[in-house]
């Protein structure tokens, strides 16, 4: 750290007061400064302005994400602060080049706009599963019933694991997430998150023996210049796909539903034009950035965009403030459906691009289409709304309690619809072996 | 004018290309952004700036012949 004038200001991400205003808060920061410095955490600096982000950003060699576990290398804290997970990193987020975009490019083929249009229908149908379960009682908890089932269930199919599975996924993958740094419950959090990785570490094994067609077997296959990636890179990249492939679409389904149920009259406007789905998902990530930010560990003694940063210095660059940056958006507290231009940072910014955002759109298009043709009346309500604790990493809902006119079910529900696109997934499992060993042979 | 994409700041935002099909489109291995149409004006020209003020990390250029 260095000595300097810097702007000191009472800031916790994952406080109450934080969660409870952080659009106001990010006014207020940015008023004193960018770039301003907080004592909390071990002390970090946190920035508001996205053009100071994403110039900060566009120097990987600088901002370390790496997470050093072993206590053996450069000691860094990865992306998080603080940094609640000492024991298992995020995969190739918390990497730097070259190696992170080794892991890059062996997932790209799988999370590009032309790779995941085979998914829609998935999605589409167990959003319909999951309403077709409750539509008779007309009352859900939107969370529990739809928004963690369908992110989940597709998270399975793309790695290749059983889709019953992703119960077993569900509540380590969300508590890991809401949990605070203080919370006396985080020992438990962080030994249930421990026995997930060793879960998924045995589905790795497994996958060696018996390899499915999928992320995990591509990552097990990747020859990078005649070398497999690392094992602990590859257990921590199944790791991160969980965390954001559960986590993060949930978030931003549920606070959709919750802001559309308070505004009807544009909830009738995203029904009868269905051509502002397109603008309006991309006004709900900013709005509410369901990945609220990420950090990143200063490599040396350095000035970037005006602002000197010392070695080990650590930075919070926070997208779900930076996506108020009124010098950005017009009326940044306004959410717009039509909202354009709207260069938001919702997926973050540089080389750690949230590498799953073709498939957040996706997802979030179709649930948000299939709830408003289904259940188009529903309104979020009752005491059982509930937040995360903390939203420093995710700003989702534990609970949200939804009611609608009762209406009839349409086809299977969820249990049916698992056990039937297990065997089509299964059958094309069973297929996709041959092909690869026909391609190999024709080599 | 000339559009053109710097390939070391696009990061697959791909929000450019939802802006203006008709002058961006999007490498299927990675959903980088490419020029499908580099020399543009009039409506195209139009089209390039739309999906130029729209990405987050500032990859596109508008210049001069």
């Amino acid at each position: 750290m260095s000595t300097d004038n810097r702007v000191v200001v009472e800031f916790d991400q994952h406080g109450t007061e934080y969660r409870d205003r952080y659009p106001e808060i990010s006014h207020e920061l940015r008023g004193k400064c960018p770039v301003t410095w907080s004592e909390n955490h071990g002390g970090y600096w946190v920035v508001t302005d996205l053009e100071v982000a994403g110039e900060l950003l566009r120097h990987p060699d600088l901002l370390s994400a790496t997470k050093d576990i072993t206590g053996t290398g450069n000691g860094y804290q990865g992306i998080q602060i603080p940094n609640s997970s000492p024991q298992v990193t995020a995969g190739f987020l918390e990497m730097d080049p070259p190696e992170q975009l080794d892991f890059r490019r062996v997932l790209n083929p799988y999370m590009s706009p032309s790779a995941i249009e085979r998914w829609e229908p998935l999605v589409r149908d167990f959003t319909r599963a999951c309403i077709t379960d409750v539509i008779e009682s007309g009352s859900a908890d939107f969370v529990d019933d739809v928004a963690n089932i369908v992110p989940a269930v597709l998270t399975m199919a793309m790695l290749g694991l059983p889709l019953a599975d992703w119960e077993i996924y569900c509540e380590p993958a969300h508590a890991g997430i809401y949990t605070k740094p203080d919370s006396p419950d985080l020992p438990r959090v962080q030994e249930q998150t421990m026995r997930m990785v060793m879960q998924l570490a045995g589905c790795i094994a497994q996958a060696r023996a018996h390899p499915r067609p999928g992320i995990i077997k591509a990552l097990i296959d990747a020859d990078i210049n005649g070398a497999p990636l690392r094992d602990d890179g590859i257990l921590g990249t199944v790791f991160l796909v969980i965390g954001g492939g559960f986590d993060t679409t949930t978030a931003l389904t549920a606070n959709a539903i919750n802001w559309l149920s308070q505004h009807p009259a544009e909830r009738k406007r995203l029904r009868t034009e269905p051509e502002l789905l397109g603008t309006a998902t991309e006004e709900f990530l900013r709005y509410f950035s369901p990945s609220q930010g990420d950090a990143r560990t200063v490599t040396q003694d350095c000035e970037i965009a005006g602002y000197t940063f010392a070695e080990r210095d650590r930075i919070l660059l926070s997208f779900g403030m930076t996506n108020r940056d009124p010098a950005i958006f017009d009326e940044p507290d306004e959410l717009r459906l039509d909202r354009f231009p709207n260069r938001h940072s919702a997926f973050g910014l540089g080389n750690h691009r949230c590498i799953g955002s073709n498939i957040a759109r996706m997802q979030f298009k179709a649930i948000m289409s299939e709830c408003l043709a289904r259940i188009p009346d529903f309104a979020v309500g009752g005491d059982g709304v509930e937040r995360y604790e903390s939203i420093g990493v995710i700003n989702g809902y534990k609970h949200l309690p939804i009611t609608f006119p009762p209406g009839q079910p349409d086809g299977e529900g969820l249990a049916a619809t698992l056990v039937r696109w297990q065997a089509d997934l299964d059958a094309e499992a069973a297929v996709a072996p041959l092909i690869n060993d026909q391609e190999q042979a024709s080599r | 004018m000339k559009v053109s994409i710097d390939a070391d700041r696009c990061q697959g935002h791909t929000l450019c290309a939802m802006a203006a099909p008709e002058v961006f489109g999007l490498r299927d291995e990675d959903g980088h952004a490419y020029v499908l149409v580099a020399e543009v004006d009039g409506a195209l020209l139009a089209a390039a700036q739309r999906g130029a003020s729209t990405c987050p990390e500032q990859a596109i250029r508008i210049t001069p012949d």
